[in-house]
């Protein structure tokens, strides 16, 4: 198992890649804080199934990414859990897509805080609690779309993109420090996100792909797995694209 | 170990200075004492004293004075008590 005796944190457990993630993660050893917005029946029989499956602790952790105070609350319930933290993975992600000249401020401004802002946060308080052990795997959830654009999704690329360019400046700033920060840039991945993508982008996107199909979130999540395990001891700053070859 | 001992440990060991050295030393005032020893510190304080500190907080905590009336005022956490 790669990730015996570790334990991360991944936001967005609720479904699609953080779902992935999460049970990926317990499956190969570890114990892993599992963050969504709300609690929902379905999840709480997950993560407990999930837990007695493998013998490994699951906690559920539940937050607004809108909400700051919510985050340090996470944060603090995290830390006095006492748990070594070694790896933070954040998926957790909106879409909110409209052409540029119809597309509100409020619009973006929201996208950014749940896709950038709020992961910014709570990175900042996990690091605090990687930087006691002098080692740490942070995997970021970016997108082709932040790297290419694509028209109609200027809110989602640019909070994407942002995404991207902390990667590779917490990369700089970190490596010394024993922690190690990467981003996986998936494609068209089949979760509820794109399955509001209308036909015309859609289709767009999958005909410049080699391999025309949907991935699925197990796919990104076997890369995010590789990127958080010390099986990548000597990769940092990295963004690699999980897209069958778009562009 | 007291909370003084605790606090003049974290700071003896992250930015490598004597006990002697403490009194007036101030973030920025000698080289070791970057933002990165920064960090290093808080972490060691935050273990130490079981609290997490917000980032106003840590640009706040600017001297090793200025960093016991931090912890008092906004953690309960009293150093000299």
């Amino acid at each position: 198992m790669l990730l015996e005796n570790k334990t991360a944190v991944v936001t967005g457990c609720l479904q699609g890649i953080g779902r992935a993630v999460l049970d990926l993660f317990v499956r190969e050893g570890a114990d892993v804080f599992a963050c969504c917005q709300k609690e929902t029946e379905e999840f709480k029989e997950h993560v407990d199934a999930l837990s007695k499956e493998y013998g490994r602790e699951v906690i559920p952790v539940y937050f607004d990414l809108k909400d700051a105070d919510a985050i340090r609350d996470a944060a603090r319930t995290i830390q006095k859990s006492r748990k070594k933290i070694d790896m933070l993975i954040n998926v957790a992600g909106i879409a909110d897509d409209a052409y540029f000249q119809m597309m509100s401020m409020e619009s973006l401004k929201n996208t950014f805080e749940v896709n950038f802002f709020s992961q910014m946060l709570l990175t900042q308080y996990m690091v605090k609690l990687m930087l006691r052990n002098k080692k740490g795997s942070i995997v970021n959830v970016s997108s082709v779309i932040g790297l290419d654009g694509n028209a109609g999704q200027l809110a989602y690329s640019a909070s994407k993109a942002a995404m991207a360019a902390a990667t590779k400046t917490l990369s700089a700033e970190l490596a010394e420090k024993g922690i190690r920060v990467n981003a996986v840039a998936p494609g068209v991945i089949d979760t509820a996100m794109t399955s509001v993508l209308s036909e015309e982008i859609l289709d767009r996107q999958l005909r410049n792909a080699d391999i025309p199909r949907k991935g699925t979130p197990q796919e990104v999540a076997d890369v995010i797995l590789y990127l958080a395990s010390d099986r990548a001891s000597y990769v940092t700053g990295q963004i690699l694209r999980v897209d069958a070859g778009i562009g | 170990m007291t909370n003084l001992e605790k606090y003049d440990k974290a700071f003896i060991s992250n930015l490598k200075v004597t006990k002697d050295q403490l009194p007036g030393l101030k973030y920025r005032g000698l080289e070791a004492w970057d933002s990165v020893a920064h960090m290093d510190l808080i972490a060691d304080l935050e273990e130490s004293f079981d609290i997490m500190m917000e980032m106003k907080d840590i640009l706040d905590f600017n001297s090793y004075e200025h960093g016991k009336i931090v912890l008092k005022e906004v953690y309960g956490v009293d150093i000299e008590g």
